[in-house]
């Protein structure tokens, strides 16, 4: 049991041997080949994936600043707009104040022209009408000083004491 | 008539390996282990025996050196285990690689590969470092190797090849020679020198020849511990185990009584697999070891 029988020692040596080569070519070395081209896979699917997430992260922050470039840019819009609108709004109602009271101003003064020219107008015809009845008369009796004096007289009270037409 | 004798010799002959007639003494008993233990040119399994005889060669003289190169039966169960091996880890390694890289491991391919990565990550890179993968199929081959002898002793076969001085002693001069020519190769010739012939620094002149003169044969003999260490550690393991267990067989035959069976074989059972335990745990220290081995040597400057 514990002399060394040198063939026996021999022979472990050469099965060993053999053993290692057989095992060394046709199962550890293909084993660990695979292996190592599996492990080279799963590393390089983490590392995109790695970078894949970061390019995504990059672009999530991306796209908020831009979310949050347009919501500032619409709001600024919408106040600008509505600034706009109020200007605006309160030009075309200065504009149309003013327009109005022009207008309103050229109206009184177009009735007032307007009355003038009636009352001239209704004088001047009352006068013609006196002066055709005074001729009618004088021509019937034209001596007669006291028929003239009649005339006149209602002229004047139908004048009124300023000149006007009474209603 | 003749062949009746035959027979009844035959049988009387498989018996003795029991005691004569299923008898054995105290006196008779460790003659009996170490034909159990032990080597030899036969073969006794299941009732048969093979007779290695007929294989024999003449043993070759060099000198007062005789080699005997005939097959004994832990050789033949070695060359039995190593076929085993083969026929196991081919096959895996075939499963695995047209598994390819697409898809994951699985069954007992995925069992071995596991071992396989445990070797490679656990013991051979964390020990020999850099350069390490090199050493991976060498380390996995000691593994194997020494745990399918180890375990083929458990078996009713019963023939242990590491509980030989013979084969522990060339797997220890295999792991030496593969550990000093992996030093001498990361180490270089003179690096390689200084593992034995070793100055420490600062060292005055004079002092130096005694130092190594004191040294090297100190440095010497630590080289030659560690594979004398493996060899005997794992045959003293091997060994061991099947002493216990064997004496606790013997004494069913010694004593004969039914209560001596009925505690013997539960006692051989527990041992049984403490066993099976150490045959798995020595197969790996010796790994390690040689790892461990490597790495330092590789790691000596």
């Amino acid at each position: 049991m514990f002399d060394i029988n040198l063939g026996l020692t021999i022979w472990t040596t050469f099965v060993f041997l053999a053993l290692l080569g057989i095992l060394w070519k046709f199962a550890w070395g293909p084993v660990l080949r695979a292996v190592e081209a599996r492990e080279a896979r799963i590393q390089g699917a983490l590392d995109q994936a790695a970078s894949e997430r970061e390019a995504a992260e990059r672009l999530l922050a991306e796209h908020r600043v831009q979310m949050a470039d347009a919501r500032r840019q619409a709001q600024q819009l919408v106040a600008e707009g509505r600034e706009a609108g109020d200007r605006l709004r309160q030009e075309i109602e200065e504009r149309a104040r003013t327009e109005g009271r022009v207008l309103i101003e050229r109206a009184r003064e177009t009735i007032e022209r307007e009355r003038e020219a009636a009352v001239e107008t209704l004088r001047r015809e009352s006068v013609e009408l006196a002066l055709a009845a005074a001729a009618r008369l004088m021509r019937e009796r034209l001596d007669e000083a006291a028929d003239r004096e009649l005339v006149i007289g209602y002229l004047d009270e139908v004048a009124g004491p300023d000149g006007d037409i009474q209603a | 008539m003749r062949q009746e004798v035959a027979v009844q010799e035959h049988a009387a002959e498989a018996l003795h390996v029991a005691g004569a007639e299923g008898e054995l003494t105290m006196e008779e008993l460790p003659e009996w282990i170490s034909d159990h233990i032990g080597d030899g040119g036969y073969i006794e399994f299941a009732g048969g025996h093979w007779d290695l005889a007929a294989l024999a060669f003449d043993p070759i003289r060099l000198g007062p050196v005789v080699i005997d190169l005939s097959p004994t039966r832990q050789f033949v169960v070695m060359l039995l285990v190593a076929v085993l091996l083969a026929l196991v880890f081919v096959p895996v390694a075939r499963t695995i690689r047209k598994r390819g890289i697409e898809r994951a491991p699985g069954g007992f391919a995925g069992a071995m590969e596991a071992v396989i990565l445990y070797f490679r990550d656990e013991v051979v890179r964390p020990n020999i470092g850099h350069g390490a993968d090199g050493f991976t199929p060498f380390i996995l081959t000691i593994f194997f190797f020494v745990l399918g002898m180890n375990v083929i002793g458990l078996t009713p076969l019963g023939i242990t090849p590491t509980a030989n001085l013979s084969v522990t002693a060339a797997l220890a001069v295999i792991s030496f020679v593969v550990t000093e020519i992996s030093g001498f190769r990361a180490l270089g010739p003179a690096g390689y020198a200084r593992t034995i012939f070793f100055l420490p620094a600062g060292l005055p002149l004079f002092m130096r020849p005694i130092m190594l003169a004191i040294l090297a044969p100190v440095e010497f003999l630590g080289k030659l511990a560690k594979p004398f260490a493996l060899a005997v550690r794992l045959l003293a393991n091997m060994t061991a185990g099947h002493l216990l267990i064997l004496s606790l067989i013997g004494m069913i035959f010694i004593v004969r009584t039914y209560l001596m069976g009925a505690a013997s074989v539960t006692m051989a059972s527990g041992l049984m697999v403490f066993e099976l335990f150490v045959a798995f745990l020595q197969a790996y220290i010796f790994a390690m070891l040689t790892a461990v081995f490597i790495g330092l040597i590789r790691h000596a400057h």
